[in-house]
């Protein structure tokens, strides 16, 4: 430890309880100021701890609680940047915040889930056991540019880290290309042929060609978006086996999915305690990663059974009918909710909270390549779409040319307003944000319903 | 009446909701009565573009570009440059727009031929242009006012004999220096306002359908929509760009 390290840290402490004094989130700002002090500082951290860093285009926040609630279900000490600040800065604070003020780290194991673009930078600093890659799609181009960019960053940041084993999604045909290229020891995880029924190609792949040699590829089967049983023609280039594999879902509804995992061999039943098939996957992820870092599988599962992930994650607030909130952020994800609602079989409400500031990604074209056309198959359940954010013009126009009856679509900017609206009626209600939006509405929302502050979360 | 509009490309060249416009232009033509057929024309398959009333070309990610040559100079670029010739109606964005001049010219000078349909290229530069941005559609395009969206690193530059699609408002369009922003010629549109463009400038787009529905029927009249929806949000835009 060095003079500026003490220095950092005691920076980075007092900033934060200012922050919080002034009712703040302080989750990046202190961080940020510590690094200028000590720029080391991370990796002075972070090397007295055992890491899993989680990257990768969706899942991450889901993938880290469901790992941070089974390391604490086995007894782990281990804490996670929960606030969902990303980046260096985020990061960092979160470290400070779990050491003494002499540097000595309080916790033994360390959930961080990283932006794939900061990766690069943190990576190598924090020099992770296990590197849990979820998925990679088309994301904020604006900001990440074309997702080849997105997996060349990726490639990138594990070469800092060239210890760490791997967690890769094996439906994936970019995520597992990072297994070809780098000498680290990768594990698998995925769904299997036969799990669920195979979705027909979608009319927009994020990755159609072979990554190797540019071949069309073919599949075996579709999970959703390009994930599934892809092969290349040409080259080879394939599907890896997954070692955590979902063998069976058998089950799926509004509140979860029962699956059959084989994991490494043993066959055990998973109940995951959040719909949608997405969240298949990232059960799986997070299952692998636990059980390799010394999680009892029993004990694993009975986490992803239990826990709750909040913050705009399927969060559910008691407002009119009920609420749930459901973070999107591209078309991939958007698309996955669509499918969720289609197995909605009561009427409901939609809001939409469309907003483009840089954390959202400031080209909202995004929401044509999602299938927004899905919504005119809920008539009838769909009582009315409620499209709200900076962008709301933009999205009324969207679910206009979607095919949905314009008498259908109202606008309401103001939240507060909305939130009213929203109790005042007896339907259950599902909130589509975006991520700046989210922060707002959910501010309104544990207002009016009650719930904990994202960085209480 | 009906339209019957080619999506080149669909399966590399869609990254930025370019889909949108297919979505636009037939939803319009479709709440007129008028109908509106779309095919997809995926690489590999064959060339001839004697079928189609109106073509769609979007923008693409660099990792496909190869592929996509490779499929383009096995006789899609001649068929492409006689339909120009022959007036059929293209909208060519972003990614589209550069195929189908000369050349694109990489920033570490290497150069890619292409489509060479219109007479204009394109030189990469080491800075994106990136943004929300309007422009003035001349007579030739209908003259409304257009908002959308860029994002590209190529700065393109028109021959001396060609349009301009328009002229720069706010933003960078086609170079970020000479003011212009895309391309007119014979019955192409070419342009950097990726993705919706069409949905949030109604005038455009009936402009477009108008220029093939009257080559294909001789005379023809677009009963006006209510736009308010799609007014609104260009109105919004174009205030917050002022």
């Amino acid at each position: 430890m060095t003079v500026r390290a003490y220095l950092a840290i005691a920076l980075c402490k007092a900033l934060r309880l200012i922050s919080r004094l002034l009712h703040r989130g302080g989750t990046a700002m202190p961080g940020r100021y510590a690094l200028r002090v000590c720029p080391e500082l991370l990796a002075i951290l972070a090397r007295q701890v055992k890491t899993v860093a989680i990257t990768g285009t969706n899942g991450k926040t889901t993938s880290s609680r469901m790992l941070e609630e089974a390391f604490t279900r086995q007894g782990f000490s281990c804490f996670a940047n929960r606030s969902g600040a990303n980046l260096i800065s985020g990061i960092t604070t979160e470290f400070v915040m779990n050491c003494n003020l002499g540097g000595r780290m309080q916790k033994e194991y360390a959930v961080i889930e990283c932006d794939e673009a900061a990766a690069r930078t943190v990576f190598g600093q924090l020099r992770p056991r296990v590197i849990l890659v979820t998925n990679l799609f088309r994301d904020q181009l604006d900001r990440y540019g074309e997702v080849s960019h997105t997996l060349e960053n990726i490639r990138v940041a594990i070469q800092g880290a060239p210890e760490a084993i791997l967690y890769l999604n094996s439906d994936c045909s970019l995520t597992s290309s990072l297994a070809e290229t780098l000498p680290n020891r990768c594990v698998f995880f995925g769904i299997d042929q036969g799990a669920i029924p195979s979705r027909e190609k979608p009319a927009l792949s994020d990755a159609t060609h072979c990554i190797r040699c540019k071949t069309e590829y073919e599949y075996d089967y579709i999970s959703y978006g390009h994930l599934g049983g892809f092969r290349c023609p040409r080259c080879g280039y394939r599907r890896h086996a997954a070692d955590y594999a979902v063998t069976d879902v058998l089950a799926q509804n509004a509140d979860g999915s029962s699956l059959v995992m084989r994991l490494r061999g043993e066959q055990a039943l998973v109940e995951v305690n959040l719909p949608a098939l997405y969240n298949v996957y990232n059960a799986a992820g997070a299952l692998a990663a636990a059980v390799e870092m010394g999680v009892q599988p029993a004990v694993a599962i009975q986490a992803l059974a239990g826990f709750q992930c909040g913050f705009g994650r399927m969060e559910r607030f008691d407002l009119g009918g009920g609420a749930r909130v459901m973070l999107v952020k591209n078309p991939a994800g958007c698309n996955q909710v669509i499918e969720f609602l289609q197995n909605i079989r009561e009427p409901f409400l939609l809001v939409i909270c469309l907003n483009d500031r840089p954390a959202d990604g400031t080209d909202v074209s995004w929401i044509w390549d999602a299938d927004f056309e899905g919504l005119t198959a809920m008539a009838g359940r769909l009582r009315q779409v409620i499209v709200s954010g900076d962008r709301a013009a933009d999205m009324q126009v969207r679910i206009k040319y979607a095919g949905v009856d314009e008498a259908y679509i109202h606008q309401e900017r103001d939240y507060e307003a909305l939130i009213k609206t929203l109790a005042k009626q007896d339907l259950p209600v599902f909130l589509m944000p975006t991520y700046t939006a989210l922060l707002e509405l959910r501010q309104v929302l544990v207002r009016h319903c009650g719930g904990a502050e994202f960085w209480e979360q | 009446m009906e339209l019957r509009i080619c999506h080149m490309y669909p399966d590399v060249l869609n990254l930025y909701g370019d889909g949108g416009n297919i979505r636009c232009m037939s939803q319009r033509l479709r709440w007129r009565g008028i109908g509106a057929e779309i095919t997809r024309l995926p690489i590999g398959s064959a060339a001839s573009l004697s079928g189609y009333d109106l073509v769609f070309i979007g923008g693409g990610q660099d990792f496909e570009q190869q592929v996509l040559l490779e499929d383009l100079h096995r006789g899609k670029d001649r068929e492409i440059r006689a339909a120009v010739e022959d007036g059929l109606p293209f909208l060519a964005i972003c990614g589209g727009y550069q195929m189908l001049g000369s050349y694109y010219e990489t920033y570490d000078g290497q150069r890619c031929d292409f489509i060479g349909a219109l007479d204009l290229y394109t030189v990469g530069s080491s800075t994106r242009m990136i943004g929300n941005y309007s422009f003035q559609c001349g007579e030739s395009s209908g003259g409304s006012v257009v908002v959308g969206f860029e994002n590209h690193s190529g700065k393109t530059w028109l021959g001396s004999g060609l349009q301009p699609l328009g002229t720069v408002l706010s933003g960078y369009g086609n170079n970020g220096q000479d003011g212009s922003e895309g391309a007119r010629y014979q019955n192409v549109f070419g342009t950097y306002s990726h993705g919706p463009l069409l949905p949030k400038n109604p005038a455009l787009c009936d402009f477009i359908l108008l220029t093939a529905l009257e080559r294909k029927y001789g005379a023809a009249e677009l009963v006006p929509l209510d736009d308010r929806a799609e007014l609104a949000a260009h109105d919004e835009m174009l205030k917050r760009l002022r």
